[in-house]
């Protein structure tokens, strides 16, 4: 057997095919990514080495700040609203007695399996001042809260996040609902004897055995914040002006319209380290709750 | 008494007696099922209805020309048939390396094998828009542009760390003594794995076969500057042909959109159980 499990040959042709493509389109690129940020780089040349110059400029650089904020509010948005909303929806569609619960985990999880470019044209059309169904429909009911949705400096960015929100609640709602569902009904029973409502025994069962999955969707959340893109590329372009910004959207238009490839990847590697930043953070942070509780 | 017995199984203790908060799931499900409504209904109908007589309902009369003009005069079928090129390409490559990887670092006994294992889960940390720029200088210098591969390739080395992942933990709870036959029955380390090893994860490939093709199907942030050739654009990157030139022709962008949404709502309703089971598998791995 000690031979059959250590067959050299058989080793090399199972990994080889994995590692390389790797390799080369995922390792090799990122090292590239931090490498080439110490670089003045138009993307065509070899580049002249300058130390630390793109990274003086990028925290410098006002749309960095912008980008970052922007990324905050982004996460932050999505992350109150998923996982609250998935909360209480899961919670909700979990209970068997539930008048058309399937019917219910169907909706809210289909704006999951479309695609970004789908859900960020049609919301596009949503938020239309002139002829979208928003202000269409507070028109029709009298109101007077129409407004321009995505070309106000100050509102984009939520109503962007919001679609984001809107799209991806589903996937916590699942992630969520599927935790629920592996929580022996025996811990309700016990609950339920001891004098616990439907409420307190959430509260007190089934919040705590799902710390993982919460663990999961905050980490989520909180690094598609940082990353976003596609939704203000499609449906501001970053504007009115630089105001819907994000860190990816700063590197995509330093390198891809500026030619600047040395100073957008700057921006990467800083995206890279925050995403990794975060995830540590949220790592620790249910690490110590969970040492709080076993003491 | 059975059935009292499994329903009482199944029983969570939240009583939805509460009728404010029916109407709030009901309510819920408006919000997120009405836009697709209505993306559906106005790919029926022509500007003046989108936009003047009748925004919000179902339409008048369903204009199915919508969908012909769109199939006809806007390379629609072109992009579709990319986007099915793309996704099977990135799908059968991920799962052939993700399995062969995958066995090789949880079944096989090798010097470095942790260190590969966890060399390639690094690739779940890695964001796809982070490496943007030196991916689309790999894709040129490797003579890919232009090519199908050059989506196929990145799309399957990103999709590999998860697969590999999922594939290493099931392959872990196969018990040693299914290879011992086998080798015992005179089978070499590849018959075993084909014939033995691969058809027990079949649930588990299943799985990431979906995964994997509604990720390939949805991809936006690569295609975007991996494909410059009008004629290799996927469906996410038809959809924004619309944007500009056709912004007066509504109905047809509609027809594209519904037609882009299709195959993943069509794959969803088929197999929703396996697809919800497919996303939230990450959870277990990453988390």
């Amino acid at each position: 057997m000690k031979k059959f499990f250590g067959n050299k040959w058989a080793i090399a042709v199972f990994t080889f095919p994995a590692l390389l493509l790797f390799i080369v389109l995922v390792f090799y690129p990122i090292v590239q990514v931090f490498f080439r940020s110490f670089f003045d780089w138009n993307g065509l040349s070899t580049g002249t080495f300058i130390g630390f110059d793109n990274y003086a400029r990028l925290f410098t650089d006002k749309t960095f700040w912008i980008s970052n904020k922007n990324g905050l509010i982004f996460a932050t948005v999505i992350t109150v609203f998923q996982m609250t909303m998935a909360t209480v929806l899961a919670l909700a569609v979990s209970n068997s007695k539930l008048f058309g619960r399937n019917f219910f985990r169907v909706v809210y999880f289909i704006p999951v399996v479309l695609s970004v470019t789908v859900v960020s044209q049609l919301w596009l059309s949503i938020y239309n001042a002139d002829t979208g169904l928003l202000n269409k429909f507070f028109e029709a009911i009298g109101s007077d809260f129409s407004q321009n949705w995505l070309t106000d400096r100050n509102k984009a960015i939520y109503a962007i996040a919001f679609v984001n929100a809107w799209q991806w609640m589903g996937y916590q709602f699942a992630l969520i609902l599927a935790g629920v569902k592996s929580i022996p009904t025996s811990y309700y029973e016990a609950a339920k004897i001891d004098g616990a409502n439907a409420i307190q025994a959430h509260t007190k069962v089934t919040l705590p055995l799902l710390a993982e999955t919460y663990k999961f969707c905050l980490v989520i959340s909180v690094t598609g914040g940082i990353k976003a893109f596609t939704e203000m590329f499609i449906m501001t372009g970053g504007g009115p002006g630089n105001s819907t910004y994000t860190l990816t959207y700063m590197m995509y238009s330093a390198a891809f319209r500026g030619g600047e490839f040395g100073y957008g990847l700057t921006a990467a590697a800083v995206l890279v380290l925050e995403c990794l930043v975060a995830i540590l953070v949220i790592n620790r942070i249910f690490k110590t709750e969970n040492a709080a509780e076993e003491a | 008494m059975l059935s009292t017995l499994t329903r009482k199984k199944h029983r969570r203790p939240f009583s939805p007696g509460n009728s404010i908060f029916t109407l709030f799931l009901w309510f819920y499900g408006f919000v997120s099922l009405y836009p697709l409504i209505w993306m559906l209904f106005y790919s029926f109908k022509n500007n003046d209805e989108i936009f003047v007589s009748n925004p919000f309902g179902f339409p008048t009369v369903l204009r199915i020309e919508n969908y012909i003009k769109a199939w006809s005069q806007y390379n629609v079928p072109q992009y579709f048939l990319n986007s099915m090129i793309v996704a099977v390409g990135t799908v059968a490559i991920t799962i052939v390396f993700a399995l062969m990887f995958a066995y090789a670092t949880s079944r096989m006994r090798w010097k470095g094998k942790g260190f590969a294992r966890t060399f390639i889960a690094l690739g779940m940390f890695i964001p796809v828009q982070a490496v943007l720029i030196p991916v689309a200088r790999v894709v040129q210098d490797l003579g890919l542009m232009g090519t199908h591969w050059a989506l196929i390739l990145p799309y399957a080395a990103f999709n590999l760390a998860f697969s590999s992942m999922v594939f290493y933990g099931f392959f872990l709870g196969i018990p040693v003594e299914l290879e011992e036959a086998a080798c015992i029955d005179g089978a070499n380390i590849f018959q075993a794995f084909y014939h033995i090893i691969v058809p027990t994860v079949k649930p588990a490939i299943a799985t990431l076969i979906i995964f994997t093709f509604l990720n390939s199907w949805n991809e936006f942030i690569l295609a975007n500057v991996l494909v410059i050739d009008q004629n290799l654009k996927t469906l996410p990157l038809g959809i924004l042909f619309f944007q500009g030139q056709f912004t007066t022709d509504w109905g047809a962008m509609g027809a594209t959109m519904v037609i882009a949404s299709l195959p993943t709502i069509l794959v969803y309703t088929l197999f929703s159980n396996q697809v919800e089971k497919a996303m939230t598998i990450g959870g277990a791995v990453k988390g």
